[in-house]
């Protein structure tokens, strides 16, 4: 492990009502390792996602990012810290009915003063950045398509573009890849690794898929049932731990 | 479950079909032999439709005395429906205007005009004006061209004192309604004429001289914010109307004895007095369909008459 | 579609929302605004009486007793207008589905065109207004609650075989096709396949209606039927301001009532909106629940059956020989119809449609203005826009403020307002437009808010989860995916409100239908059915303008 975390989790839990949906769960993240979220559904990849970027707040435990403990900050203290984290979902999260060019630039909004987010509705502002980030996803064609037109793999290459937009310290993706065949699971698996690698970022991933969990990510956590199962570098998981894993 | 939302959705459309269908045979045929035993009367609503109600309460149960059958009043929303009622026999005697009797008279082959006030013979409209318009009362006629550019509200469309023989004075004397302030307004009743001009919504507006002195005279009138600025010449107006079908249901001589009825009217009768009163009249005298002629002339430039 | 490649594309949204801005500016004018005087100050001391008597309306026994009883007949109206609307929509909706000409009748090319030329007739019933179909009934039938039922059943009844045509046609149809495939006759798998699936949304679509026929119940008091539009109008011209907010009140819990059961009956069924516009009618979801909604069948069958005994309307008039001689009389008076007051008509139908436009301008914006506050989610539970709140009253008070507001414009009918308008408004068409403007907000406003409602969380939650501002998060989340709705909305509003100008034309207000009522107090039918005509043809024209611009959205979408 290197340096100070980024992200770090301290004694969390997180219940939905009566519904626990994390119990007792402490985890570090550090600067530039790529971590995959393994696990069957509902084991809490999802909460834990939301409750690293600041969406959810823990019913109990603290969570810290950069240091700062985010249930205590003001609203506008947390959208400075979640600027520095990006997030990525499956493609229901883009405002489908806006042209590409509007959703890749919503990355900017954590800066944007209120009047240049209203023009740049009518005409698109900071066209470079919006250009590069597509051309680095590969869809610069798309630029001014409307989001719902695209394809699955390529509303997931968007929501990427929105993220190197966002140019966040830490990338947080959440099941980037369930609805992709493989061979598209592994462009954007790539993808990811190639926009974290140069600049240092941490990357979370959750995956249904360990398979591709080994394949890209160099430390692997697992939850089962809201807990942690294990929390290992990517060379000592062995088969027996992920037998376990999805054992019903 | 499938079985049980159609039959469900049959249920839905056929039940109420023969609910309704079985009940409302008697109870209409009911309804309608109800209906052919009572006299029905009706009104224009040119007033307070509240006083309205009570005035013609009293006179029904008056006419039911005399003519021994039964009476009712039946309140309608305005002029129009009122002739339309009577048309279609919903009412068999109204208290007309003179441009609606005319109406009435000329969709009805029969309808006879019945009565009249004594003062209905000689009719007026006034203009009253709110006394901030700096509307000074006129000597002449030709003064009413002064109305130019002021606001100004009728009663009813189908008003004679209130609408048809003002705009007709009104164009005698030069005045169109576009040379109205914004555009003439129209308040529905006499009444609400004076509310409006007294509030000062209208500069001015043309009434019925009888409402207005009645008002007057019942200190309803706030005389410090209102007055009236011009008398017209005068005109026939308000008749009682009967329906020719009463004659089957209610005897050959049915409208005489309704006649001898309303004159038989006597103010040193309290009862009757009270009706009198109410009508703002000494007692009711015969009138015949002659007697509009002028009435229609005037409607049919006016082009409420076609 | 032609593809946006240019940073510079215009949207077609904006597009239209410019054209919108051009119609409601030249509307303006038209109203005679900055050309003319318009408003009249003096009528302001009337309004505030009229205002001040709604914190003491009039609670004597007497007036409570003719309240209890007009309120009756209005709901009575509505619900047995209602019933013979379902009615009516069913078997015509039937009939004019597509699925039934092609799938069940397998109907040849020469069938196909019957259908289409049953579905265009169905148009015509549609385009003209309650009150000018119970204008014409009273004229042959009488002052008879009969009248205001029919009145209501007809336009109601072709809207209810529109939808629900258009309902049928939008369920998927392979449960269907299976059981023809296998043999079953097409009437016996009609009945076991789209009835059933469909029904829910068909019974969704009558609750909508039946609020809608309360609204009308109202409107038709104004031409004579009774009720508490009847009240109302008779208090309003005796100007007692204190009876006439006892009826108002009485009319806003009347319509509470039932936009409330009607939305709750909504929430049971799982479908989530009244009536979904951009046309596409997803199978409800939780259907676990719609057995419970046969318990209420009983109800609603003694419901009608008891309005029917309430207001005892006379059937028999309708084949009676006095009404066959009166429908004669009233044929033969506009026969032939007298075309010269033609260039007339040119003026006040332009009168009628920059009226229309201008309506539907208030409702619009006040119905935007006010559907955020009204809504639950907006402020008040979103853990998106508000996470961090410090006191939980403002919202709720702004809620409740909202939705009071709302179902007071609606409730109240647009004749009334218009009323309450020309106090301080000259007679033209400006104070129709309030009118219908106020009565639609209150609509618009709630439709709004139920597309706020249903708004899909998670674009937002990823907005905001990047650190964008609520106002940003609104403008680039809430805003886009809000507005075509809202929008679709409008412009189905907009054709509502061209048939609506009429009847505030009947109060006074200018346009085609200040025209119809000078005509109608003259008797005058050959001129009338002249308007009538003219009317007709706007209101066709309107709802081709509004089907293309929806259109042209819905493609851009």
């Amino acid at each position: 492990m290197s340096s100070a975390p980024v992200i770090s989790l301290d004694r969390v839990t997180f219940r939905f009502g009566q519904f626990v949906a994390l119990a007792d769960v402490s985890l570090h993240i550090g600067m530039g390792q790529r971590v995959a979220l393994v696990g069957s559904s509902g084991a809490g990849k999802s909460t834990l996602i939301r409750l690293m970027n600041g969406t959810l707040q823990p019913t109990q435990g603290e969570i810290r990012a950069f240091g700062q403990e985010l249930s205590q900050l003001k609203p506008q203290r947390l959208r400075q810290i979640q600027r520095q984290i990006g997030t990525i979902y499956q493609q229901l999260h883009l405002v489908d009915n806006l042209r590409v060019i509007h959703n890749v630039n919503a990355g900017h909004l954590g800066r944007w003063s209120f009047w240049k987010a209203l023009i740049s509705l009518v005409v698109p502002l900071d066209l470079p950045t919006a250009t590069n980030a597509l051309t680095q996803v590969g869809i610069l064609e798309k630029l001014y398509e409307r989001t719902d037109r695209l394809s699955g793999g390529q509303q997931q290459r968007v929501a990427i573009a929105r993220v190197l937009v966002q140019d966040p310290l830490v990338i947080l993706a959440d099941e980037p890849i369930s609805s992709l065949d493989p061979q598209l699971s592994r462009d954007v698996m790539e993808l990811l690794c190639q926009i974290c690698e140069p600049s240092n970022r941490s990357l979370v991933v959750s995956l249904h898929n360990i398979e591709f969990a080994l394949r890209y990510c160099d430390r692997i956590i697992a939850l089962r049932h809201g807990r942690l199962l294990f929390d290992a570098p990517t060379g000592s998981v062995s088969n027996e731990m992920i037998a376990d894993l999805y054992r019903l | 479950m499938k079985k049980l939302l159609v039959s469900g959705f049959l249920l839905l459309s056929l039940l109420p079909l023969a609910a309704c269908s079985n009940h409302s045979s008697p109870s209409s045929s009911a309804n309608s032999a109800a209906q052919a035993k009572t006299f029905v009367t009706g009104a224009i609503p040119d007033q307070d439709p509240e006083k309205l109600q009570r005035l013609y309460g009293k006179l029904s149960s008056y006419l039911e005395q005399e003519l021994g059958v039964a009476v009712s009043y039946q309140p309608v929303t305005d002029y129009t429906a009122a002739v339309t009622a009577f048309k279609v026999g919903d009412l068999d005697m109204v208290w007309f205007g003179g441009l609606t009797g005319v109406q009435a008279r000329l969709q009805v082959p029969g309808a006879e005009a019945l009565s009249q006030r004594d003062i209905d013979a000689r009719f007026h409209s006034v203009l009253i004006a709110n006394k901030n318009s700096a509307l000074k009362p006129m000597r002449d006629a030709q003064e009413l061209t002064n109305l130019k550019g002021r606001t100004f509200t009728f009663g009813s469309e189908s008003s004679t004192s209130g609408r048809l023989m003002p705009q007709y004075f009104l164009q005698q004397a030069g005045v169109t309604l576009t040379d109205f302030k914004g555009q003439a307004g129209f308040s529905k009743n006499h009444d609400a004429t004076i509310e409006l001009v007294t509030a000062g919504t209208y500069d001015a507006g043309a009434l019925n001289e009888q409402v207005w002195q009645k008002r007057l005279m019942e200190g309803k009138i706030d005389q410090s914010r209102v007055e009236v600025i011009w008398r017209s010449p005068e005109y026939y107006d308000y008749h009682w109307v009967i329906n020719p079908s009463v004659k089957q249901r209610f005897g050959e001589d049915f409208p005489q004895k309704v006649q001898a009825a309303l004159m038989k009217l006597d103010p040193t009768v309290p009862e009757q007095k009270e009706i009198l009163e109410l009508f703002g009249a000494e007692k009711f005298i015969a009138t015949k369909n002659e007697n509009y002629a002028q009435i229609e002339q005037v409607g049919r430039e006016i082009g409420k008459i076609k | 579609m032609t593809k946006p490649a240019s940073r510079f594309f215009i949207a077609p949204s904006l597009l239209w929302g410019l054209v919108g801005l051009a119609a409601i500016a030249l509307s303006l004018w038209q109203a005679g605004l900055f050309r003319q005087a318009v408003f009249n100050l003096n009528g302001f001391p009337l309004l505030w009486r009229f205002v001040v008597a709604s914190v003491h309306p009039d609670v004597s026994r007497n007036l409570l007793d003719i309240t209890l009883r007009a309120s009756l007949v209005t709901l009575a109206y509505a619900v047995c207008g209602t019933f013979f609307s379902v009615v009516i929509g069913a078997v015509a909706g039937v009939f004019c589905s597509e699925v039934w000409w092609l799938e069940v009748l397998q109907a040849n090319h020469f069938r196909y065109a019957g259908f289409q030329i049953i579905r265009a007739l169905l148009a015509f019933p549609r385009a003209i207004h309650e009150l000018i179909w119970g204008l014409f009934f009273l004229n042959i039938w009488g002052l008879d609650p009969l009248v205001a039922v029919v009145a209501i059943a007809i336009p109601f009844g072709a809207i209810t075989a529109k939808v629900f045509s258009e309902i049928l046609d939008e369920t998927p149809r392979q449960p269907l096709l299976a059981l023809i495939n296998s043999g079953v006759a097409p009437l016996a798998a009609f009945l076991y396949t789209l009835l059933p699936q469909a029904f829910l949304n068909l019974l969704s679509y009558s609750f909508y209606r039946f609020e809608c026929s309360i609204r009308a119940a109202a409107v038709l008091g104004i031409i004579g039927a009774g009720g508490l539009g009847y009240e109302i109008l008779l208090s309003l011209q005796s100007l007692r301001y204190e009876q006439l907010w006892t009826f108002f009140y009485a009319l806003f819990f009347l319509n509470g009532c039932v936009d409330f059961a009607s939305a709750a009956l909504r929430t049971q069924l799982g479908c989530a909106s009244r009536i979904d516009l951009n046309a596409h009618h997803p199978p409800s979801r939780n259907r676990q629940n719609s057995h419970r909604i046969f318990g209420l069948f009983p109800i609603a069958i003694a419901g009608v059956a008891l309005s029917f005994w309430y207001i005892q309307p006379d059937f028999s008039k309708v084949w009676s020989p006095r009404s066959q001689q009166l429908f004669n009389q009233i044929v033969q008076a506009s026969l032939p119809l007298d075309f010269s007051a033609l260039p007339h008509l040119m003026p006040l139908s332009l009168e009628t449609v920059a009226m229309s436009v201008l309506a539907i301008a208030i409702a619009a914006i006040g119905g935007l203005l006010l559907a955020f506050p009204a809504t639950q989610n907006f402020f008040l539970l979103s853990r998106v826009l508000n996470r961090y709140r410090g006191d939980r009253l403002l919202p709720h008070v702004m809620l409740a403020t909202a939705r009071i507001v709302l179902l007071l414009c609606r409730a109240i009918p647009a004749p009334i307002w218009a009323l309450v308008a020309l106090y301080v408004l000259f007679p033209g068409i400006l104070p129709g437009a309030v009118g219908l403007g106020l009565h639609n907000l209150g609509i618009l406003g709630r439709l709004f808010a139920e597309v706020i409602e249903n708004l899909e969380q998670p674009p937002l939650e990823a907005l905001k989860a990047g650190g964008a501002p609520d106002s940003l998060v609104f403008l680039y989340g809430v805003l886009p995916l809000t507005m075509p709705r809202f929008l679709a909305y409008t412009l189905y509003r907009w054709e509502v409100c061209m048939r609506e100008t009429v009847i505030v034309g009947l109060v006074g207000a200018g346009g085609l239908g200040r025209a119809l009522t000078e005509q109608l107090s003259s008797f005058d039918y050959p001129s009338l059915g002249v308007t009538l005509s003219a009317f007709l043809v706007l209101t066709f024209l309107v709802d081709w303008i509004s089907a293309t611009v929806r259109r042209s959205l819905r493609a851009s979408s």
